[in-house]
């Protein structure tokens, strides 16, 4: 197995209708380029769901973290229907319940807030991905 | 041609009742009119299938008493139209389903009435159909309810048609029978509001007026506070909403409700709220100012 | 110009894995909030896939654009599957070039100013699609 395709699979929804799916959007970015680079990847969500061959192959019984903006799911529900080992689930709405009050901004752009928010959940999708990493999860297949 | 009917079978592959379970909705599939759907493909993926099981009648196939298929269709809110378990027709037909996973040509014929039947029930009365429990439905219906829609861009608005009072706050109240009655938010609130993250109940025992707060939503973008459509005390809330606000998304007049109150006088009340078709006028005056 | 009569769906990808998605998104969402800004609807691709019913509604009943950030074309396959017609298809590696849309993934805040440009060239031609698609005239936009 390549270290590519070690690498976990933070897999957002990035729906375009609501700030929660940027921030899901922007959270993946941070993590797999930023913070975990040599462990971290994205994908297109949409390749997966428009049944693309080589994007089905990579995520096939991989490791994989969700990142859906709203409760309908749509990263976890076809990152699993892929073939992807859904590790973890996180709905950004839920973590706006830390956040009350909070203008994150819009679908379009963050505020200064949001960008808070976004470093937040990056943090913690790194953890996820280090205990991930530290269970042995990401060992090689034989 | 477009499907008029949907087929659920169970898929079983550990058992012949199952085997045979799957070659009759092969059968039916075959038929322009039928939707196959996929057991394992709506057990993994809730939505994939909103569209068939809000839109078709259904014909559940199961294999054996275990209802597999059943059951799914029931957490998928299918409208079951017809049942058939493998297991009880052969039963009544005196027929051996054998040991082999692999079907013989012998079961063909009976495979082949059964499928028969089921097309000719489902050409004769389509639409009698139990409604889907809880969750999903087309556009006039959701659970048990049947709602009248108003429809701006992507964003259908129901109403129920019959069983509640509104006040213009966008409110409305459901009475349940003897003094008692439920309050909530109607569908105009949660497709203004999002997400709703939080909810603020109301705490029991609270005395509250007509047009007095009543409990809040909250979204990313706003809080919204209720204005109670009648006076009464709060004897009950809906705790669900404490751990699952998206209730009042998914289904704002069942189970995303609030409150239930214990009414003080409905009919001195009555006068000062709408009626189904009245509110209908309100919503669609303010959805014409809508924009997401 | 002609006042706008008829909504319009845009169904944009969102890519996360290269800029094009990035800039897709952007130029949509300009659409949305700025050029067009009460006759367009956006249509959530994922919850489109998904099954989302008010979004394919929408699909099947009004004109639909697609915005891709590169030649999968994601957004176009899924809305000719799904509703049966793309009035336009817009992609982006043919605006921009295929270096450019196919580079690495972009943060909404991390855009320097060719890469700010090129949402606006592709917003452009999203919105001279949505001019076809209502059936109006646009005069001519000089460009500086």
């Amino acid at each position: 197995m390549s270290e590519e395709n070690r690498k976990v699979i933070v897999l957002a929804c990035s729906g375009i209708g609501k700030v929660y799916g940027l921030i899901a959007r922007e959270a993946v970015l941070k993590v797999a380029r930023e913070l975990r680079p040599d462990a971290a990847r994205t994908m297109c969500l949409a390749l997966l769901m428009t049944d693309d061959a080589e994007a089905h192959e990579i995520i096939n019984g991989a490791t994989c973290i969700t990142v859906d903006g709203c409760p309908k799911l749509c990263a976890a529900k076809n990152g699993a229907l892929a073939g992807g080992v859904v590790a973890e689930q996180v709905r950004v709405v839920d973590l706006f319940r830390a956040y009350r009050g909070v203008n994150a901004g819009t679908a379009t752009a963050l505020t200064a807030d949001g960008w808070k928010i976004v470093a937040d959940l990056a943090g913690q999708l790194a953890e996820k991905i280090d205990a991930l990493r530290a269970a042995g999860t990401l060992e090689e297949a034989e | 041609m477009a499907a008029k009917f949907a087929v659920l079978p169970c898929n079983g592959l550990d058992k012949p009742a199952g085997c045979v379970a799957r070659e009759i909705g092969l059968r039916l599939a075959e038929r322009d009119q039928a939707a196959l759907i996929c057991p394992v493909l709506a057990h993994a993926a809730a939505a994939r299938y909103e569209r068939e099981a809000a839109a078709l009648p259904a014909i559940v196939i199961d294999g054996c008493a275990t209802r597999c298929a059943s059951r799914l269709a029931a957490e998928r809110g299918f409208k079951v139209a017809q049942k058939v378990v493998v297991s009880d027709e052969a039963k009544k037909a005196g027929r051996d389903l054998g040991d082999s996973l692999r079907l013989s040509d012998e079961l063909s014929p009976f495979i082949d009435e059964l499928v028969t039947a089921l097309l000719a029930a489902a050409q004769a009365a389509p639409a009698a159909a139990t409604t889907p429990a809880d969750e999903g439905g087309a556009p006039g219906e959701q659970g048990g309810l049947e709602y009248d829609t108003h429809i701006k861009d992507k964003f259908i608005f129901r109403v129920p048609r019959s069983g509640f009072l509104f006040n213009e706050n966008d409110c409305w109240l459901q009475p349940l029978g003897g003094k008692r009655a439920r309050v909530g938010v109607t569908d105009f609130v949660q497709q203004s509001l999002s997400d709703i993250i939080y909810v603020t109940l109301p705490a029991l025992g609270t005395e509250v007026e007509q047009f007095g707060e009543i409990g809040a939503v909250e979204s990313a973008k706003a809080v919204f506070e209720l204005v109670s459509p009648a006076a009464g005390r709060v004897v009950a809330v809906n705790n669900a909403l404490l751990t699952n606000p998206e209730f009042v998304n998914e289904n704002p007049y069942e189970k995303g409700w609030l409150a239930e109150i214990e009414l003080t006088d409905l009919a001195a009340d009555r006068d000062l709220l709408l009626d189904a078709a009245q509110y209908m006028e309100i919503l669609k005056r303010k959805v014409a100012e809508f924009h997401v | 110009m002609a006042e706008a009569e008829v909504k319009v769906g845009i169904i944009s990808c969102s890519g996360e894995d290269l800029a094009g998605g990035t800039l897709s998104r952007l130029a949509t969402r300009k659409l949305l909030d700025e050029r067009r800004p009460h006759h367009t609807v956006t249509i959530c691709l994922p919850l489109f896939l998904a099954g989302g019913q008010e979004e394919r509604m929408f699909a099947r009943a009004f004109p639909t654009i697609t915005v891709d950030g590169c030649e999968k074309r994601c957004a176009y396959k899924a809305t000719e599957r799904l509703s049966g017609k793309v009035n336009a298809s817009i992609v982006v590696s043919d605006i921009v070039g295929k270096e450019a849309a196919c580079g690495c993934p972009l943060a909404t805040d991390a855009l320097n100013e060719d890469q700010q440009r090129m949402v606006e060239l592709i917003a452009d031609a999203i919105e001279a699609a949505f001019d076809k698609a209502q059936g109006t005239r646009k005069a001519a936009k000089i460009v500086d």
